[in-house]
């Protein structure tokens, strides 16, 4: 990339910053309605988590009461969130927003782990299928692929739970195994993210996006003089037809692998914040649930965001539109 | 090695060719498949309906614990507390055929018209369309579900509600587009300069005659999200409760006996799930490379 | 200095299939050609009637099925002798029927191997191809110099990359790009047709190609970008002598630049000779389509005859539904009585009537 070229990258990057900013203050909207227009007022509550000490928020009870008006209600909730406040859980009492990173972390690794499982299995057959066309070969891997992207994540992940305990024997769950469970400890918490990365329902979508996004380039004229010339066809196409498709699938199946995160998290009793998130909707701990469904939107947009930075440096035309 | 071979004497134009020639066979069976499946759901929720079962669900036998498929009087087994499990799985399409009915209505009633609007009216309408597009879109739905069981009460209803809501930017925004693809071969335009009454009459052109295949395609897909949430809510505890059955809690409640090695239990519902929902994916994929003609070397 | 014609095509077949009509698509039904070393072979023809698929099946481009089945390409340049096609019968199986193929076998998989390998060779370093819509045909990632340069260091003996991007800035230079030094980090999509067009000329000139082959390498450009360019490959071809396959269905672009003229129809060449011959307007001995194709351009000499164009009546022949007999039966308005069961009924071969001038027409023969 030359010098000349990052200036409007940067242009159309504070565009894509601004954008995305709007949305998560649209995110923040969208919750506050759910929380307000709850039997319960919870709203209340989670305005007292954010205030800092029992006394504290007795104190200003007394003297201010909870603010009355919608958006003032909005607008404190809001400015003590983007202060890194977002309350106090209501079952253990600690602040939300380090707890939630704390296990956004784990299903952070989950997260992307899977993703890399899916692009592993989709991609060979998706290229394949894309310049070989439906044959022996890529028609029953395709037709596999969607029996899988239907399978219910949640028994895939007892398959190979007891895969691993019973006939490998691998696993901690039985007392006595403690060397072998040393030795493939490390081993038990990739499954979470093979279990994901399989059953998240998107390699169907994946291979079909990716196979006629790279069948479409593969037809282009410029392709075709790339043939001509000789040179080889991969280096010409790559771009348009692998980068852009992946990244642009990848992050717009993010809230999807999320969704999945939390019955794998909940299946394997990976600490992240999809368990979190069921204990929380299980307790009703509004400031808990709320928080992960703001981080997880912030996870969102950062993918989407990903993806357009990928796109401006691809494509040289990008910055002029 | 690839064979090809001409037809001898007088060789036809596309349009006379009978439907089942012009289609690839894969989308046939994709179709057929897709079309049992529905046809066995519908047929089966009428059965719960109207409780016309093998047995009753309810009905426990201690005697009879964990029999397997096979079993007289028991074509399916048996689970832990020795209630038929064919029975069951009838009646488990109770928890989500309506519910998800009615998730798919809304999404494709509240799709069309923001898509509509979006892409005749255009403009700021388009902007806005696209803003709440993105902005429902940054939402993983279950999430946002779990968010809407805290904050209310865990009812079916309401939850299919949110899911009908979440899909309709995916259907808005085809619509929209199949109407900008309408609107650059200047069918739009043809329409107006016929002095054709008013949009109403455009929207049935748009709509039905380019639109249709569309919506029946986005509403396979809707069911089949429907379905997937349903039963994941209900795995997780969220849904129908104990002892009604529902597949999602059946899975749930087999698990431990998955573990002792006895997989029937999880395994019958799973397999259920993944059934049904290859099926909408399969009829609305099928239809899809049928009616917009995908397909073809 | 090798003997013989640098390309000679015999009887060439590229089929495609029609699955909703179950038919063959007989785009090239039998094409034979010659150009011999420093000529420009200019092959003229309506849409539709082979001369792109022609071209594409020479340099192996053809990927839809079945393709190219039958025939033999012999190329035989300084470096290299072979035939394209060689072997190709025995990844094809034929199944003829009344002396047309109605059925047959291909190994997809082998011939493209096969292909690959014979290709590879030549492609970009033997023969260099050019295409219409310039500004589609070059990578919209690349800047055009880069493609240029890759070109350079794949089939000359220029590895290095600052002796590349000298060569293809000269290039750019010669194929009469202003600011060269500057356009070589332009994008396509910042350059006009034109332009585009000549980073595509010196891209494919800059490998010092044995063939040049250019498909309709002005339609789709403006009228005065069209002249501009067929002066830009005059020049080329004045300086350099290259030896080239110009394909159109201008017949202006043709009569300025070629030596040698093949006109195509449905799929076969129907006239093959001189070009002074074949475009002038009174040679004796023209196939009745020459002269309609000729008679309906709207050219000044045109003009003061007969004062409007002739339309040639009919439709452009459909080459699913071949009739027997002549391909252009349905249209000739030459049609004698005495000929015409054998015009309808029997397809005439391409026979030599006068010196290197050869018709396929019933009127010249018996």
């Amino acid at each position: 990339m030359k010098l000349s070229a990052i200036r409007p990258i940067a242009l159309v990057l504070s565009r894509e910053l601004a954008i995305t900013a709007l949305l998560l203050l649209g995110v923040s909207f969208v919750v506050f309605i759910i929380l307000y227009l709850s039997p319960g007022d919870p709203f209340s509550v989670l305005l007292e988590g954010q205030m800092s000490t029992a006394e504290a928020r007795a104190g200003l009870r007394e003297v201010l009461g909870v603010p009355k008006s919608w958006h003032a209600q909005y607008l404190s909730w809001l400015t003590a969130m983007l202060q890194g406040n977002f309350g106090t859980s209501i079952r253990t009492g600690l602040p939300v927003l380090k707890e939630v990173l704390r296990v956004g972390l784990n299903t952070l690794v989950l997260t992307i782990g899977s993703m890399l499982v899916t692009l592993i299995i989709a991609v060979p057959i998706a290229l394949y299928s894309a310049a070989r066309g439906t044959n022996r070969v890529s028609w029953p891997l395709t037709m596999f692929s969607y029996v899988v992207s239907a399978l219910p994540v949640f028994w895939l992940g007892y398959i190979v739970i007891y895969f691993f305990t019973h006939k490998l024997g691998l696993f901690p769950l039985v007392l006595g195994y403690s060397s072998s469970a040393q030795k493939f400890g490390w081993l038990y918490t990739l499954l979470p993210i093979f279990v994901l990365g399989i059953g998240n329902g998107t390699i169907s979508e994946v291979i079909r996006y990716l196979r006629d996004e790279m069948g479409r380039v593969m037809a282009e004229d410029y392709i075709r003089t790339a043939r001509a010339k000789g040179a080889s066809v991969w280096k010409h196409a790559y771009k348009e037809g692998f980068l852009i498709p992946v990244t642009e699938i990848i992050a717009s199946k993010i809230p999807f692998i999320l969704g999945g995160a939390v019955i794998v998290e909940q299946v394997f009793n990976w600490q992240g914040m999809g368990r979190m998130a069921w204990q929380a909707a299980q307790d009703r701990d509004y400031p808990v649930i709320m928080g992960i469904a703001i981080i997880s939107a912030v996870f969102v947009r950062l993918g989407s965001l990903f993806q357009s930075i990928v796109y401006v440096a691809v494509n040289p035309r990008a910055s002029k539109e | 090695m690839k064979s090809y071979t001409q037809i001898s004497g007088e060789i036809g134009d596309l349009s006379e060719l009978p439907f089942w020639k012009k289609t690839d066979v894969v989308d046939l069976v994709y179709v057929g498949y897709g079309l049992f499946i529905v046809t066995l759901v519908v047929f089966s929720y009428i059965l719960g309906t109207f409780n016309l079962l093998p047995r009753d669900p309810q009905e426990i036998d201690l005697e009879l614990m964990i029999a397997p498929p096979g079993t007289t009087g028991h074509l399916l087994g048996t689970d832990f507390m020795g209630r038929d499990i064919l029975s069951r799985l009838i009646v488990g399409i109770q928890a989500y055929f309506l519910p998800g009915l009615l998730a798919v209505f809304i999404a494709l009633f509240f799709g069309t018209i923001l898509g509509v609007l979006a892409g005749y009216r255009g403009g700021r309408f388009e902007t806005a369309i696209t803003y709440v597009t993105n902005l429902v879109d940054s939402f993983p739905r279950l999430v946002l579900i779990l968010l809407v069981i805290a904050a209310f009460k865990p009812n079916i209803y309401y939850i299919m509600i949110v899911v009908g809501l979440t899909n309709v930017p995916v259907v808005s925004s085809h619509i929209r587009g199949k109407i900008h693809f309408l609107k650059q071969k200047n069918f739009v335009e043809a329409g107006v300069s016929l002095g054709l009454p008013t949009r109403t009459i455009i929207l049935k052109h748009i709509l039905w005659h380019n639109c249709r295949s569309l919506l029946i395609i986005q509403a396979t897909i809707g069911m089949a999200e429907a379905i997937l949430m349903e039963t994941s809510l209900s795995y997780l505890g969220f849904g129908v409760q104990e002892p009604t059955p529902s597949w999602g809690n059946m899975v749930q409640a087999g698990a431990n006996y998955f573990m002792q090695g006895k997989f029937w239990l999880s395994t019958a519902p799973a397999l259920s799930i993944l059934f049904t929902i290859l099926g909408f994916h399969l009829l609305g994929d099928g239809l899809n490379n049928i009616l917009e003609g995908k397909r073809g070397k | 200095m090798t003997a013989g014609p640098l390309l000679k095509i015999e009887d060439l077949r590229t089929y495609f299939y029609s699955r909703s009509k179950q038919a063959f698509i007989r785009s090239v039904d039998g094409v034979s050609l010659k150009i011999k070393r420093g000529e420009t072979l200019g092959i003229v023809g309506e849409s539709g009637s082979g001369k792109s698929i022609t071209a594409l099946s020479v340099m192996g481009l053809i990927s839809a099925g079945p393709g190219v089945i039958s025939g033999k390409i012999g190329f035989k340049s300084p470096r290299i002798t072979k035939n394209l096609l060689q072997d190709l019968d025995e990844y094809v199986k034929l199944t003829m029927k009344d002396g047309k193929i109605m059925q047959l076998s291909k190994d997809f998989v082998g011939w493209e191997k096969h292909s690959e390998r014979i290709m590879s060779r030549v492609r970009g370093k033997e023969i260099a191809m050019i295409f219409q819509n310039p500004k589609s045909s070059l990578n919209p990632f690349a800047p055009i110099g880069r493609q240029i340069t890759e070109a350079i260091q794949l089939h000359t003996a220029i590895k290095n990359e600052q002796e590349a991007k000298e060569r293809a800035i000269a290039w750019l230079d010669r194929v009469k790009i202003d600011s060269p030094r500057l356009r070589f980090g332009n994008y396509p999509y910042g350059l006009s047709g034109g332009m585009c067009q000549r980073a595509m000329i010196a891209m494919a000139l800059a490998c010092e190609p044995s063939l040049l082959i250019a498909d309709e390498p002005t339609t789709g450009l403006d009228a005065t970008i069209q002249s501009k360019i067929v002066e830009l490959l005059a020049e080329l071809k004045s300086e350099l002598g290259i030896t080239t396959m110009l394909i159109s269905h201008d017949i202006s672009i043709i009569s300025r630049l070629s030596d040698s003229v093949a006109v195509m129809y449905g799929g076969t060449v129907v006239e093959y000779g001189p070009a002074r011959d074949i475009l002038a307007l009174d040679f004796a001995f023209k196939h009745p389509y020459t002269t309609a194709l000729l008679a309906s351009i709207p050219s000044a000499r045109n003009i003061r005859e007969k004062s409007y164009p002739q339309a040639i009546e009919g439709d452009v022949l459909d080459t699913i539904n071949i009739p027997p007999g002549c391909r252009f039966y349905g249209r000739c308005n030459q049609v004698t009585e005495g000929i015409r069961e054998k015009c309808a009924f029997k397809e005439p071969d391409l026979r030599e009537i006068a010196h290197s001038h050869k018709v396929r027409c019933w009127l010249y023969f018996d």
